[in-house]
Formats: C-alpha cells, structure tokens, sequence
C-alpha cells in the first residue's frame, strides 16, 4: 500500500496544475516612448482602416464590448484597462504581441501603429496627447535592389543603389546580397552571399537542373543581408525562364494515400466497405436472431 | 441427483447470485457520490465549452495532453472482454465463467466511454459528425471511429445474450426486484423459456460475436496506436506499436479485472464463486501478459536507443534520464518488473495482494499512456520560433485535469448499473455447468 502512496503523491506532484497567467510587462524605456508625431482626425481615420482589417477580428469594435472570446480575453480596447496605459506601453504590445495577441512587428509599418493608437485614444475624450517626440533622422545607408539575368554570362545579376547624401542615387557597394528561388514550402537560397562591387553589382550563377514550371519559369528573389537593421532596403523580385521545364501532376490530382476524400487508393476503398459490410452484416443477422427468440418459447 | 436436489441447488444459486439485486442505501450513497463528482466535472468541461480548449494547458507543441492519454488508456482497458471471453473462452478454460460478465462489463464500459473522451479533446464537438460525414478512408481517425463503435456494439451484444435467460429468472424469481422494473426485466428476456431452439439461437450468436470480436479488438487497439505509428515523429515512429498496444492494453484490462473482481466478491458476497482459485488464475494471465508487454517494452527502448537517431537521442534522454525519468521509471519497475516478479509466488496471487498489485499496474498503464503521448510532442522535429514556454513544456490545468477525470467517474457509473441489476456471474451458466439441465419456467 506505501507503494501505492508514493505512486499517487508522486503522480500529484508531476502534473502540478498550473494556469497560464503569466503577466505581460512593458519595459520601462519602451513605457516613456510618445507617438513621433501629433495625432489627426486624418490618422485616426485612416488607423480606423487598419483597426478594422487586423484587430475587429479578436478585439471587436471599441466600444460595444463585442469582443471574442479567448483565453486570456482580448478586451475592448475603449475602456479603462487599456486607455490607462501610456502610448508607448500600447505602442509595445501591439509590436510585441503576446500569444495569442499576435506580434505585429513586421506586419503593421511603424507609422501605421501610431495611426492604430490615434484611433484607440479618439474613443477616450479624457487623453490628452503627451508632446510627440520626433524620431532622429535615419544616418544609415538606404539600398534598392533590381535583378536581371545575363544571358550571355549565364548569371543572374543583382544591382544595388543607395540615396546618397546630395539626394541623388548610385551604386552600392560592398552590400551583402541574398539570392533565392521559391519552392513548395518557403524559399531556397541559390548559393553563397554575394557582396556587390564598386559598381553595385552582384553576380549569381544559377544551377542548370533546378525544376521550373511548366515553361521553365522559375520565381527568384534577391535580399540584402542586413541581421543588424542598419540599413533600409528594399528586395528584388522576378522570374526568368532559367529552370527545367516540368510537368508534375499536382499532389491531390491523382489517387494516393495523401489525396482528397474522392481520391482515395481503390484498395482502400474495397478493404474499407467490405470489411464494414461483413461485420455489419453479421451484426445484424444477430439482432435478427435475438428478435427471433421472441417468437420460440414453449407453447 | 434428485428433482429436489436440483431445485435445492438451483434456487440456492439464483439467491446468490441476485440476492444484490434491489436498490438499498449503500447503492444511493455510492450513486449520489459518483453523480455529484460528475457534475464537478461536468462544470469544469461548461468552461471548456464557452472559453475554448485555451482553459486546458494544450497548446500548439502538445495538442494531445491527458484527454488523448485518457482515450488510448480507455481504449486499452476495453480490450480485456475480447481476451476473457474470446481468446480464453473459445480455448475452453472452464473456470472463466464466473469472470465473463465483469469483462464483459468493463468492455461495454470503456469502449463506450472511450468515445466521449475523444470529444473532450475537441474545441468544437458539435461537429463530431463531421468525422463520419466527411472522413477520409484513407485515415487511420475514421477506421478508429469505426472499428470503436463495431466493437462498442460487439461487446453490447455479448454482454446482453447471455443475459436473456438471466433476466427471465430474475423476473420470476427475484423478490427484492422493485416492481416497477420487473416489466423491464420481462421485455427484455425476450419469453425466454429454455427452449431448445432459443438456446441454440444464443449459443450460435455468442459464437459468432467470440469470433468477430477478435479481429475487431485487435483493430481497434492497433488503429489506436496508428494514429501515433504512421507519423514520423521520434517515440511513435515505430513498426511494432501496434503489437506493443496491445499487449499494454491486456496488462491495464487483466488489472481492472481482478480489481473488479475484488471488489464485487467483497460488496456481493460472492466468495464461494469467486475463489481464491480464480485470483490465482487471473493473476498467472496477468502475469503472462505484463511478460509480453515486457518484451515489447525492451523493443520499443532498446533497438532506438542502440541506433540513436538525433530525434531518438533527445526523445530517450528525457525518458530515461531527463524531465521525464522519474515518472518513466517508476511505470517501468513499480508498474511492470516488480509486478511480475511478485505475481510469480503464489502467495502474491491471492486476492487482496493481487488487488493491490493490479491497482498499482493499472495507475501505472494510465501513466504510461501519458508518457506515449505527451514528451514526444515536446520536441518537435521543426520547433516553432519564438513560442511562450507553456508551449513548450506541458503542464495540464485543473480544469483539465477535471475533465480527465470524468470519463473514469462515468465508467464507474456503468459498472455499477450494470452490476447492480444484473447478476455480476451469469446465472443460467452457472446453473448449467453445476449440472441443472433444464430449467423450470412455471
Ligand atoms: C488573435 C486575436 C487578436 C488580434 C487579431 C489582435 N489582438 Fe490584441 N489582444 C489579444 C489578446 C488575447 C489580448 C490579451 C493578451 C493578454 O492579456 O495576455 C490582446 C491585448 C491587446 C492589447 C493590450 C490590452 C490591455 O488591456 O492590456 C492591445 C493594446 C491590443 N491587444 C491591441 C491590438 C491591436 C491594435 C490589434 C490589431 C492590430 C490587435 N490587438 C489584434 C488578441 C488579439
């Protein structure tokens, strides 16, 4: 029996039961940040856009209480729970999110989030705006990417140009260019990082035996390898005709195990009703017997 | 022996085997527990339903926490009506028949059980039909849907056939029956009458259910553990899960059994029909098949752990020595080796040790279903990037853990209806093979 015990207070130990309420902190320095701009009837319409295509959906509309029902509960982000925060603690969890508020970081444009807070706060007549705090001008480097492919090298070239202090625009060098070609699930990088020369371009031989579409066509884009953020780029896209022209059936298209209901392997469907048939069929005959019983007894 | 001997022994047996069989204090207490805890239960799932499955501790690593652990533990205790009643029986061992019916019982109980567990695991369980309606033959989820209700039925059956003849001697014989129910127990024997030809339509239908239920057991466990073999992932990524179910399933039936066993012996008085020769017995099929298990268990550990794929490697380590080596071990000896190697002496077959033994093994079956279905899920082979830590490490809520533990009260429910107003021994067997060939119906 002492076995039994210890068994079962270990048992109660090991599942110990834990609600989630993990508590979700704003860091202190993120608290004081204030929009970078002072807020508009104009932004606020135009954050009420971005209320309505990315928040309605768990939160509902301010307001009217008519939010969805989750674990731990989104709120209405009218009322006081909300509203006492400070700009920068609602500017923080709408970037950071918090499962299952989702992180809107590279989702929502920085600006854009500011709007989405000057439409929050047009449902509070009490706020009052704290004085915007503009944002130090960008100092680092501002890089574009175009890509074309060189038939004569055989290789896909990528160019980078920069905004250059006068205002004018001109090559990129020594930037670190990312190459990748679209496949199934996600992208494939198609070799090494590639650094641009003095005139900004970066040179990608790409492989001869990657499968195209029907045509050949294959979806590649070009990246700068920016882990630090120090700069603001923008990507490359395009597709070349540079690929091995393939025909494949589309996975739900013929009958296999992974197909669709319709396409099952026939085999399965053969094994499957016969052996329900068999078993129902003698289940029912033994109910049809059991009924029988009834009608059997000594007269 | 005499007219009136017979008559002697046979009333003898009918008021042993139904004296329990009226509805007394006891019975109202014990109901009015099970009940109220139910409701407990029942509150905590009402949360489940309006708040969403977020009320359970599962998320997005470990979708399938205790209620899956809970559902292959109640698919495994089902299976023990089909190793008593078919395997046992069609082998001829005589000394079953008191023990039919309390298989039977714990068959019909958790397979029907069994169903409503899944449905604790789903956030919208009116669409439950949506499984039948838009199945895909080609997954294991509808065959486990279907072989689970065919031996749900199967069971029903072979529970219910012997009792026609039961239920006619209750209705005519049994004083303590409250009256209301006696015309229950009227429709439902059917005008049995010992006849000849109803005997024959009984004994062929239990014969064919024995033999259907063999097959349509055996599925049901090994599509139960399909439902974790045909995924790649390390710890379910296994060719002999199907086997190594279903020997598992036999060791926690075998230890329902015999705590079944103990306890109707004890409550019902049924000692001279439930000997120690039977406990014994039960006791040497428990052992035998906790020495399969065994040897599956050494398979399913040992050939990985020699060839130590990556996945394999991190899998075994929290087992053997990690998060979850404590609770591993304590299953594997103190539900498994120390068990058997106690249920080798015959001292430790008699009842109240082997009741003690099969307590500990079927805790321990349900732990290890725990251990099957939830650390594999921890370690994905593609992790999730930047996940709160309750996503990853598991850790049920109490809401939960009350929902887990309804299907186990709703079990007790059903055994005890059952064994409350019907003979927990089958009477007209029992009657049968004391040598009583016919019985009078006046
Ligand atoms: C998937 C559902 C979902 C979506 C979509 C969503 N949120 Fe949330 N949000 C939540 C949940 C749930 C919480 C509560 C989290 C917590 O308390 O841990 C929350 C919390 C918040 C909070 C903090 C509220 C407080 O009282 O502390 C703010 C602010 C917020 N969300 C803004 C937004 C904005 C703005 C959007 C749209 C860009 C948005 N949310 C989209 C689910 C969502």
């Amino acid at each position: 029996m002492r076995f039994t015990k210890l068994l079962f207070i270990i048992f109660i130990f090991s599942f110990g039961t834990r609600l989630s309420a993990q508590t979700w902190v704003v860091p202190d320095d993120q608290k004081a940040i204030t929009a970078p701009f002072k807020f508009t009837p104009e932004m606020q319409k135009q954050g009420e856009q971005i209320y309505l295509k990315n928040c309605q959906s768990c939160h509902g509309l301010p307001g009217k209480d008519n939010w969805v029902k989750l674990t731990p509960p989104p709120g209405d982000l009218a009322k006081e729970k909300a509203q006492i925060q400070t700009d920068g603690e609602l500017f923080y969890r709408i970037t950071a999110g918090k499962v299952p508020m989702p992180e809107f970081r590279n989702i929502i444009a920085e600006d854009d989030r500011w709007w989405l807070i000057a439409y929050i706060r047009s449902f509070n007549p009490k706020y009052i705006q704290p004085n915007p705090v503009a944002k130090a001008a960008f100092a680092g480097r501002t890089v574009t990417l175009a890509m074309e492919y060189s038939d004569p090298m055989k290789k896909i070239v990528v160019t980078a140009t920069e905004q250059l202090k006068d205002g004018k625009t001109g090559p990129a060098a020594s930037v670190e260019i990312m190459l990748f070609v679209k496949r199934y699930f996600g992208k494939m990088q198609v070799g090494d990082i590639k650094t641009t020369n003095t005139s900004g371009k970066a040179f990608f031989e790409f492989p001869a035996d990657l499968p195209g579409n029907q045509e050949g066509y294959v979806d590649v884009s070009a990246t700068v390898n920016d882990p630090k953020n120090a700069m603001k780029t923008t990507p490359a896209q395009a597709n070349f005709a540079i690929g091995v022209p393939t025909l494949k059936p589309g996975l739900t298209e013929t009958r296999a195990w992974w197909s669709t209901r319709g396409k099952a392997p026939v085999w399965i469907l053969l094994t499957y009703t016969l052996s329900v048939i068999i078993v129902w069929g003698f289940i029912l005959y033994i109910v049809y017997s059991i009924l029988k019983i009834r009608k059997l007894s000594n007269g | 022996m005499t007219m009136d001997d017979n008559k002697l022994t046979f009333d003898k047996i009918t008021s042993d085997l139904t004296h329990h069989i009226r509805i007394n204090k006891g019975f109202l207490i014990w109901m009015g527990f099970l009940t109220i805890s139910l409701l407990i239960c029942l509150y905590a799932y009402s949360l489940q339903l309006s708040k969403g499955l977020g009320v359970a501790g599962i998320r997005d690593y470990v979708t399938w926490g205790m209620y899956l652990a809970n559902f292959v533990f109640f698919v495994a205790a089902s299976l023990i009506g089909m190793l008593i009643s078919a395997v046992l029986g069609l082998i001829g061992m005589k000394w079953l028949t008191p023990i039919t019916r309390i298989a039977e019982t714990i068959a019909v109980a958790f397979a029907a059980v069994a169903g409503l567990v899944i449905v604790s695991d789903m956030g919208r369980p009116e669409r439950l039909a949506y499984v039948f309606l838009y199945g895909r033959p080609q997954s294991p989820i509808l065959w486990d849907v279907t072989v689970i209700t065919t031996y749900f039925v199967l069971s029903l059956l072979l529970l219910f056939l012997p009792l026609i003849a039961d239920m006619a001697i209750i209705h005519r014989k049994v004083s303590t029956l409250p009256s209301w129910l006696k015309p229950v127990y009227k429709v439902l024997s059917l005008n049995f009458t010992d006849h000849p030809e109803q005997n024959k339509i009984i004994n062929r239908a239990i014969r064919i259910l024995l033999i259907l239920l063999i097959p349509a057991a055996l599925s049901i466990h090994t599509v139960t553990s399909w439902l974790f073999a045909v995924t790649s992932r390390a710890g379910w990524d296994s060719t002999i899960f199907g086997p190594y179910f279903v020997s598992g399933a036999f060791v926690a039936g075998s230890a329902a059994v015999i705590i079944a066993m103990f306890f109707f012996r004890k409550n019902y008085k049924l000692q001279d029909y439930l000997t120690d020769m039977h406990f014994n017995n039960m006791g040497k099929v428990l052992a035998t098949v906790s020495l399969v298990y065994l040897y599956f268990n050494i398979n399913e550990f040992l050939v990985p752990g020699y060839k130590l794929k990556r996945a394999d490697a991190v899998h075994l380590h929290e087992l053997f020595v990690g998060k979850d080596a404590i609770l591993f071990w304590i299953v594997q000896i103190g539900g498994l080796i120390l068990p058997i190697l106690f249920m080798l002496f015959r001292r430790f077959r008699k009842p109240l040790p082997i009741m003690l033994i099969s307590i500990a093994v079927l805790m321990a079956a349900w732990v290890k279903r725990y251990l099957i279905v939830v650390p594999t899920q921890e370690h994905p082979f593609l992790p999730i990037q930047h996940v709160p830590q309750n996503f990853v490490h598991y850790s049920p809520t109490l809401i939960e853990t009350l929902i887990s533990i309804a299907p186990f009260i709703l079990v007790l429910i059903i055994i005890t209806l059952i064994s409350k107003f019907f003979p927990v021994i089958p009477l007209h067997e029992t009657a049968r093979e004391k040598g009583i060939e016919h019985i009078k119906f006046d």
